[in-house]
């Protein structure tokens, strides 16, 4: 049993359509798409390219580009009570903002530990100078590096820190942070409290 | 400042130590502590720690019978298991070593297995480990082997729940709701192989055809949901009813063999059945004949045979006039 980033994507894409707009609009998508099922399960395996499919199907129901239907995903990944797991495995990164932007290359390692077969798209940070990044992304999928984007965005509010964020026009994404000790951030305890 | 080659005697003092072993425990010759780690501190918060007794602070686990850090060396070389007597249920994991000259013992500690709890119970935060402690990697770990754990356990209950619902649709008749064909053979060979003894009771429809042919299919449904809904009605939970076929169905009522009771159940069915009903301003009439047979007067009975004697049994009902139900004994096959 495994898991390939196509479910995964198609999961949360399903998810933060459902959750955000609505079933009728997700539903509406699956029609569009000319799907035979409207439930994608994170841990079977789809048609490689499947993901950045649907997606623009999302995109055009949605009406905005799908881009940005990437981004808010991964946006909606980190910040959704729904999926607080997300938010704490990332969490685990490191302890500042930056350190968590450090930790982006061992992600496929990490994820690895877990689940073995589950192959994640490569990341490498280059530290251009103080407080400014370049992380790159290299992926099959169309639509990784924008969800990315999204999943950055939200963790530098999650730590507090005020930074700008920008995909260039190929698979690169600048970070320059501003300010690390911006805002509060929220709260993370290594542990989860005793069920 | 001596030439001793590098390394030969390390001076990083106390504050390097903590930084290197945030859980360190320095203890004089006669076991006290004089210092210890800042992650140590916190695990015994509310303890007078130092100047104590180690023993008064620690219940050694292993090495067996030792009690002070003296015995703890002497007995279990260099490893050994310890808990701090104010939370028993935190273990720990140590090294230690008689440090030369000084006469004093360095320990250094490690939450080992109960890493998780302790992190909870104390509140710790990455500040509190080393650098190059696995300590982060393992809570991660822990926690992403429960996300997956349950994102399967989820998966098998939504496939679960897409078997089942499949099944259903497999046995069911979609017509009237009832069982089909499929069904109610499965359910015979159970109650056959299972010993347990049973009537079945074989109905077909009379005068169905001329529905029919005279008002069309539309009317024919209708009067088959009609009889699904009256034959529901006249069993119960465990029995199984069944549609077979076109306007044949079957009764199988585990448990009830008294003659009388398996007439009076066919008797009530067809009185039922032969209510005129009324289908788009016109009366639908049928009727039903029933051939019932029981499991035990077979000597070894099988889902196919009692179905044919059944259906002989029908036959019969058929031939004696329609609207009646007839009760098969033996047939002599």
């Amino acid at each position: 049993m495994g898991s390939d980033m196509d479910a995964l994507m198609l999961r949360s894409l399903q998810g933060y359509v459902r959750d955000t707009f609505g079933p009728q609009i997700w539903q509406a998508i699956c029609c569009h798409a000319a799907l035979s099922v409207e439930t994608f399960e994170p841990m079977l395996r789809y048609d490689p390219g499947m993901a950045d499919r649907v997606a623009s199907h999302a995109a055009d129901v949605l009406g905005r580009p799908v881009e940005t239907v990437w981004e808010d995903m991964g946006t909606y990944l980190v910040t959704n009570p729904r999926h607080e797991g997300v938010r704490r495995l990332l969490r685990f990164g490191g302890s500042s903002f930056a350190d968590f932007l450090h930790s982006l290359e061992e992600m496929p390692g990490r994820a690895r530990l877990a689940m073995p077969d589950l192959v994640l798209p490569m990341v490498t940070l280059r530290e251009i100078g103080p407080d400014q990044f370049e992380v790159q992304c290299q992926s099959r999928l169309k639509g990784m590096l924008r969800v990315l984007v999204g999943m950055l965005t939200a963790m530098a509010d999650d730590y507090g820190t005020l930074c700008l964020i920008d995909p260039d026009a190929g698979d690169c994404i600048s970070v320059r942070i501003l300010d690390s000790f911006h805002g509060s951030g929220r709260r993370f305890d290594l542990a989860l409290p005793e069920k | 400042m001596n030439a001793a080659p590098l390394g030969h005697d390390i001076g990083i003092g106390i504050a390097g130590l903590s930084q290197f072993m945030p859980m360190y425990l320095l203890l004089d010759a006669a076991g006290h502590v004089v210092s210890a780690g800042p992650t140590l501190l916190r695990v015994l918060e509310g303890q007078e720690v130092i100047g104590a007794r180690f023993h008064d602070l620690f219940e050694v686990r292993s090495p067996g019978g030792a009690v002070t850090v003296a015995e703890v060396l002497d007995r279990a070389g260099q490893r050994f298991r310890l808990a701090p007597c104010h939370r028993p249920r935190i273990g720990l994991r140590g090294l230690g070593m008689r440090l030369p000259g000084e006469e004093g013992v360095l320990l250094n500690l490690t939450f080992g297995i109960d890493l998780v709890s302790a992190v909870r119970d104390f509140g710790l935060t990455d500040a509190d480990f080393a650098a190059t402690d696995l300590a982060m990697e393992l809570l991660y770990l822990a926690e992403a082997n429960a996300s997956v754990t349950r994102e399967l356990r989820g998966l098998n209950l939504r496939l679960e729940g897409a078997r089942m619902a499949a099944e259903e649709e497999a046995m069911t008749d979609p017509l009237t709701g009832l069982r089909n064909r499929r069904a109610a053979d499965l359910f015979l060979e159970r109650m056959c192989s299972a010993r347990v003894p049973f009537g079945l009771l074989q109905m077909d429809l009379d005068f169905f055809k001329a529905v029919n042919d005279t008002l069309g299919h539309a009317a024919g449904d209708f009067v088959l949901e009609s009889v699904g809904r009256i034959l529901r009605e006249q069993v119960r939970a465990e029995d199984c009813v069944a549609r077979i076929g076109g306007d044949e169905f079957v009764i199988v009522l585990p448990n009830t063999i008294d003659p009388q009771t398996l007439q009076a159940v066919a008797g009530r069915i067809i009185a039922q059945v032969s209510e005129p009903l009324e289908f788009a301003g016109n009366l639908c009439r049928v009727s039903a004949s029933i051939g019932i047979v029981r499991s035990v007067d077979r000597l070894s009975p099988d889902a196919p045979q009692l179905m044919a004697a059944a259906d002989r049994a029908l036959y019969a009902a058929k031939h004696a006039g329609r609207s009646q139900a007839v009760l098969l004994v033996t047939d002599g096959s």
